[in-house]
Protein backbone atom coordinates (compact mmCIF):
# COMPACT_ATOMS: atom_id res chain seq x y z
CA UNK A 1 0.00 0.00 0.00
CA UNK A 2 2.89 2.35 0.65
CA UNK A 3 4.32 1.62 -2.78
CA UNK A 4 1.01 2.72 -4.22
CA UNK A 5 1.13 5.90 -2.25
CA UNK A 6 4.65 6.49 -3.50
CA UNK A 7 3.52 5.95 -7.07
CA UNK A 8 0.69 8.37 -6.65
CA UNK A 9 3.22 10.84 -5.39
CA UNK A 10 5.28 10.50 -8.53
CA UNK A 11 2.22 11.13 -10.63
CA UNK A 12 1.91 14.46 -8.92
CA UNK A 13 5.50 15.20 -9.94
CA UNK A 14 6.65 14.94 -6.36
CA UNK A 15 9.30 12.44 -7.24
CA UNK A 16 11.85 13.88 -4.85
CA UNK A 17 9.32 13.77 -2.03
CA UNK A 18 8.52 10.14 -2.69
CA UNK A 19 12.22 9.22 -2.80
CA UNK A 20 12.84 11.13 0.39
CA UNK A 21 9.95 9.39 2.07
CA UNK A 22 11.28 6.01 1.09
CA UNK A 23 14.76 6.88 2.28
CA UNK A 24 13.35 8.15 5.56
CA UNK A 25 11.35 4.99 5.99
CA UNK A 26 14.36 2.76 5.46
CA UNK A 27 16.63 4.81 7.62
CA UNK A 28 14.52 5.28 10.70
CA UNK A 29 12.26 2.27 10.29
CA UNK A 30 9.48 4.71 11.08
CA UNK A 31 5.87 3.65 10.99
CA UNK A 32 4.81 4.51 7.42
CA UNK A 33 1.38 5.52 8.68
CA UNK A 34 2.68 8.71 10.33
CA UNK A 35 4.43 9.82 7.18
CA UNK A 36 1.28 9.26 5.14
CA UNK A 37 -0.34 12.20 6.87
CA UNK A 38 2.27 14.50 5.38
CA UNK A 39 1.65 13.54 1.75
CA UNK A 40 -0.29 16.11 -0.29
CA UNK A 41 -2.25 13.30 -1.96
CA UNK A 42 -3.58 12.21 1.40
CA UNK A 43 -4.57 15.75 2.25
CA UNK A 44 -6.34 16.27 -1.05
CA UNK A 45 -8.22 13.00 -0.71
CA UNK A 46 -9.24 14.02 2.80
CA UNK A 47 -10.35 17.47 1.62
CA UNK A 48 -12.60 16.14 -1.10
CA UNK A 49 -14.10 13.46 1.14
CA UNK A 50 -14.72 16.05 3.82
CA UNK A 51 -16.41 18.30 1.29
CA UNK A 52 -18.65 15.44 0.19
CA UNK A 53 -19.53 14.61 3.78
CA UNK A 54 -20.36 18.22 4.59
CA UNK A 55 -22.43 18.60 1.43
CA UNK A 56 -24.29 15.41 2.26
CA UNK A 57 -24.80 16.45 5.86
CA UNK A 58 -26.27 19.76 4.77
CA UNK A 59 -28.69 18.08 2.41
CA UNK A 60 -29.92 15.67 5.07
CA UNK A 61 -30.14 18.32 7.76
CA UNK A 62 -32.32 20.60 5.65
CA UNK A 63 -34.74 17.76 4.95
CA UNK A 64 -35.08 16.65 8.58
CA UNK A 65 -35.14 18.99 11.53
CA UNK A 66 -32.13 17.38 13.14
CA UNK A 67 -30.24 20.65 13.05
CA UNK A 68 -31.78 21.62 16.37
CA UNK A 69 -30.06 18.83 18.26
CA UNK A 70 -26.49 19.54 17.21
CA UNK A 71 -25.15 23.01 16.46
CA UNK A 72 -23.74 23.30 12.96
CA UNK A 73 -20.13 23.69 14.03
CA UNK A 74 -20.40 20.52 16.12
CA UNK A 75 -21.76 18.69 13.07
CA UNK A 76 -18.86 19.95 10.97
CA UNK A 77 -16.34 18.91 13.65
CA UNK A 78 -17.85 15.45 13.88
CA UNK A 79 -17.86 15.03 10.11
CA UNK A 80 -14.23 16.15 9.95
CA UNK A 81 -13.22 13.70 12.68
CA UNK A 82 -15.18 10.89 11.08
CA UNK A 83 -13.59 11.39 7.66
CA UNK A 84 -10.19 11.62 9.35
CA UNK A 85 -10.78 8.36 11.18
CA UNK A 86 -11.84 6.69 7.95
CA UNK A 87 -8.69 7.96 6.27
CA UNK A 88 -6.69 6.12 8.92
CA UNK A 89 -8.10 2.89 7.48
CA UNK A 90 -8.67 1.28 10.86
CA UNK A 91 -5.00 0.88 11.63
CA UNK A 92 -4.98 2.94 14.78
CA UNK A 93 -6.91 2.76 17.99
CA UNK A 94 -7.91 6.41 18.02
CA UNK A 95 -9.50 6.13 14.58
CA UNK A 96 -11.50 3.07 15.56
CA UNK A 97 -12.59 4.81 18.76
CA UNK A 98 -13.85 7.83 16.82
CA UNK A 99 -15.81 5.64 14.42
CA UNK A 100 -17.39 3.57 17.18
CA UNK A 101 -18.29 6.78 19.03
CA UNK A 102 -20.12 8.05 15.94
CA UNK A 103 -22.12 4.90 15.53
CA UNK A 104 -23.40 4.38 19.09
CA UNK A 105 -26.75 5.91 19.91
CA UNK A 106 -25.61 6.39 23.49
CA UNK A 107 -23.70 9.41 22.31
CA UNK A 108 -25.68 11.89 24.38
CA UNK A 109 -25.47 9.80 27.53
CA UNK A 110 -21.76 9.40 27.02
CA UNK A 111 -21.33 13.14 26.67
CA UNK A 112 -23.02 13.78 29.99
CA UNK A 113 -20.89 11.17 31.70
CA UNK A 114 -17.72 12.54 30.19
CA UNK A 115 -18.68 16.06 31.19
CA UNK A 116 -18.99 14.96 34.80
CA UNK A 117 -15.77 13.02 34.62
CA UNK A 118 -13.93 15.95 33.12
CA UNK A 119 -15.29 18.29 35.78
CA UNK A 120 -13.87 16.08 38.48
CA UNK A 121 -10.49 15.82 36.88
CA UNK A 122 -10.15 19.54 36.40
CA UNK A 123 -9.87 20.14 40.13
CA UNK A 124 -6.28 20.93 41.05
CA UNK A 125 -4.50 18.91 43.69
CA UNK A 126 -6.63 15.84 43.39
CA UNK A 127 -3.69 13.50 43.95
CA UNK A 128 -4.11 11.12 46.87
CA UNK A 129 -1.58 11.53 49.71
CA UNK A 130 -0.43 7.94 49.34
CA UNK A 131 0.73 8.32 45.74
CA UNK A 132 1.90 11.89 45.54
CA UNK A 133 5.62 12.13 46.04
CA UNK A 134 6.14 14.41 43.02
CA UNK A 135 2.75 15.88 42.06
CA UNK A 136 3.33 16.44 38.32
CA UNK A 137 4.41 12.86 37.73
CA UNK A 138 5.09 11.28 34.40
CA UNK A 139 2.19 8.96 35.07
CA UNK A 140 -0.31 11.75 35.54
CA UNK A 141 0.79 13.34 32.28
CA UNK A 142 0.45 10.02 30.51
CA UNK A 143 -3.08 9.75 31.85
CA UNK A 144 -3.89 13.24 30.58
CA UNK A 145 -2.46 12.33 27.21
CA UNK A 146 -4.45 9.12 27.22
CA UNK A 147 -7.62 11.09 27.75
CA UNK A 148 -6.83 13.54 24.97
CA UNK A 149 -6.33 10.88 22.33
CA UNK A 150 -9.65 9.14 21.64
CA UNK A 151 -9.88 5.57 22.81
CA UNK A 152 -6.56 5.53 24.61
CA UNK A 153 -7.53 5.93 28.22
CA UNK A 154 -6.31 2.63 29.56
CA UNK A 155 -3.43 1.80 27.27
CA UNK A 156 0.15 1.07 28.18
CA UNK A 157 2.89 3.69 27.96
CA UNK A 158 4.28 2.76 24.55
CA UNK A 159 0.82 2.30 23.02
CA UNK A 160 -0.30 5.74 24.11
CA UNK A 161 2.88 7.28 22.75
CA UNK A 162 2.44 5.51 19.43
CA UNK A 163 -1.21 6.47 19.13
CA UNK A 164 -0.42 10.05 20.12
CA UNK A 165 2.27 10.34 17.44
CA UNK A 166 -0.08 9.19 14.73
CA UNK A 167 -2.97 11.23 16.10
CA UNK A 168 -0.92 14.43 16.11
CA UNK A 169 0.24 13.86 12.54
CA UNK A 170 -3.37 13.24 11.49
CA UNK A 171 -4.62 16.32 13.33
CA UNK A 172 -1.98 18.45 11.62
CA UNK A 173 -3.24 17.25 8.27
CA UNK A 174 -6.81 17.88 9.33
CA UNK A 175 -5.95 21.47 10.20
CA UNK A 176 -4.11 21.99 6.91
CA UNK A 177 -6.98 20.53 4.88
CA UNK A 178 -9.71 22.46 6.69
CA UNK A 179 -7.75 25.69 6.40
CA UNK A 180 -7.37 25.16 2.66
CA UNK A 181 -11.06 24.39 2.36
CA UNK A 182 -11.96 27.53 4.30
CA UNK A 183 -9.76 29.63 2.04
CA UNK A 184 -11.26 28.16 -1.12
CA UNK A 185 -14.80 28.71 0.16
CA UNK A 186 -14.09 32.24 1.27
CA UNK A 187 -12.52 33.15 -2.06
CA UNK A 188 -15.53 31.68 -3.86
CA UNK A 189 -17.90 33.52 -1.59
CA UNK A 190 -16.22 36.86 -2.08
CA UNK A 191 -15.85 36.57 -5.85
CA UNK A 192 -19.42 35.59 -6.69
CA UNK A 193 -22.68 36.31 -4.88
CA UNK A 194 -23.88 32.71 -4.75
CA UNK A 195 -26.37 32.87 -1.91
CA UNK A 196 -29.41 32.67 -4.16
CA UNK A 197 -31.75 29.72 -4.76
CA UNK A 198 -32.25 28.10 -1.38
CA UNK A 199 -33.37 24.49 -1.63
CA UNK A 200 -36.31 24.67 0.76
CA UNK B 1 14.35 -1.33 15.42
CA UNK B 2 10.98 -1.58 13.76
CA UNK B 3 10.89 -5.31 14.51
CA UNK B 4 11.40 -4.61 18.19
CA UNK B 5 8.47 -2.23 18.17
CA UNK B 6 6.23 -4.67 16.33
CA UNK B 7 7.08 -7.46 18.74
CA UNK B 8 6.37 -5.31 21.75
CA UNK B 9 2.96 -4.40 20.42
CA UNK B 10 1.96 -8.01 20.03
CA UNK B 11 3.33 -9.40 23.29
CA UNK B 12 1.94 -7.35 26.11
CA UNK B 13 3.67 -9.48 28.71
CA UNK B 14 7.22 -8.33 27.89
CA UNK B 15 8.64 -5.62 30.08
CA UNK B 16 8.63 -2.21 28.48
CA UNK B 17 12.23 -1.23 27.85
CA UNK B 18 13.63 2.18 28.55
CA UNK B 19 14.92 2.37 25.00
CA UNK B 20 11.49 1.88 23.51
CA UNK B 21 10.08 4.68 25.58
CA UNK B 22 12.97 6.98 24.73
CA UNK B 23 12.51 6.21 21.06
CA UNK B 24 8.77 6.89 21.13
CA UNK B 25 9.21 10.05 23.16
CA UNK B 26 11.77 11.36 20.69
CA UNK B 27 9.42 10.55 17.83
CA UNK B 28 6.68 12.51 19.59
CA UNK B 29 9.06 15.35 20.19
CA UNK B 30 9.91 15.49 16.50
CA UNK B 31 6.27 16.19 15.73
CA UNK B 32 5.99 19.09 18.12
CA UNK B 33 6.43 22.51 16.59
CA UNK B 34 8.95 23.65 19.21
CA UNK B 35 11.36 20.82 18.58
CA UNK B 36 13.03 22.67 15.76
CA UNK B 37 14.05 25.52 18.02
CA UNK B 38 15.44 23.66 21.01
CA UNK B 39 18.32 21.23 21.01
CA UNK B 40 16.67 17.85 21.00
CA UNK B 41 18.80 16.21 23.64
CA UNK B 42 18.11 18.52 26.52
CA UNK B 43 14.38 18.05 26.79
CA UNK B 44 13.07 15.65 29.42
CA UNK B 45 10.33 13.12 28.80
CA UNK B 46 8.09 14.93 31.23
CA UNK B 47 8.42 18.16 29.28
CA UNK B 48 7.75 16.37 26.01
CA UNK B 49 4.57 14.86 27.44
CA UNK B 50 3.45 18.23 28.76
CA UNK B 51 4.13 19.88 25.41
CA UNK B 52 2.36 17.06 23.61
CA UNK B 53 -0.77 17.46 25.74
CA UNK B 54 -0.75 21.21 25.18
CA UNK B 55 -0.18 20.77 21.48
CA UNK B 56 -3.06 18.33 21.08
CA UNK B 57 -5.34 20.68 22.98
CA UNK B 58 -4.34 23.57 20.74
CA UNK B 59 -4.90 21.45 17.64
CA UNK B 60 -8.35 20.54 18.93
CA UNK B 61 -9.12 24.21 19.49
CA UNK B 62 -7.93 25.01 15.99
CA UNK B 63 -10.12 22.31 14.48
CA UNK B 64 -13.10 23.57 16.47
CA UNK B 65 -12.39 27.07 15.26
CA UNK B 66 -12.15 25.93 11.65
CA UNK B 67 -15.35 23.91 12.06
CA UNK B 68 -17.10 27.01 13.32
CA UNK B 69 -15.95 29.06 10.35
CA UNK B 70 -16.74 26.30 7.88
CA UNK B 71 -20.23 25.86 9.29
CA UNK B 72 -20.92 29.57 9.00
CA UNK B 73 -19.63 29.70 5.46
CA UNK B 74 -21.58 26.63 4.42
CA UNK B 75 -24.70 28.04 6.01
CA UNK B 76 -24.55 31.23 4.02
CA UNK B 77 -23.58 29.71 0.69
CA UNK B 78 -25.95 27.21 -0.81
CA UNK B 79 -23.69 24.77 -2.56
CA UNK B 80 -24.92 22.89 -5.60
CA UNK B 81 -23.18 19.74 -6.73
CA UNK B 82 -21.60 21.65 -9.58
CA UNK B 83 -20.07 24.11 -7.17
CA UNK B 84 -18.86 21.24 -5.00
CA UNK B 85 -17.07 19.81 -8.02
CA UNK B 86 -15.45 23.17 -8.72
CA UNK B 87 -14.29 23.42 -5.12
CA UNK B 88 -12.86 19.95 -5.28
CA UNK B 89 -10.88 20.89 -8.36
CA UNK B 90 -9.56 23.98 -6.68
CA UNK B 91 -8.40 21.91 -3.74
CA UNK B 92 -6.44 19.50 -5.85
CA UNK B 93 -4.35 22.13 -7.57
Amino acid sequence: MDAEAANRGTEDTHKSDACERERKRRRTGAHPQSLRWKSPTEQQSYSSKLLEALHHARRTSTSSSAANATPRSRAVREAADRVLAIAAKGRTRWSRAILSKCRTLKLRKKRVAVAFGRGRHRKPGFSSPAEAKNPPTLERKMKTLGRLVPGCQKLSFPSILEEASDYIAALQMQVRAMSALTEVLSSLGSSSPSSSDPNS
Amino acid sequence: MSSRRLRSRQSSSTRITEDQIIELVSKLQALLPESRIRGNDRVSASKVLQDTCNYIKSLHREVDDLSERLSQMLATTEMSSAQAAIIRNLLTQ
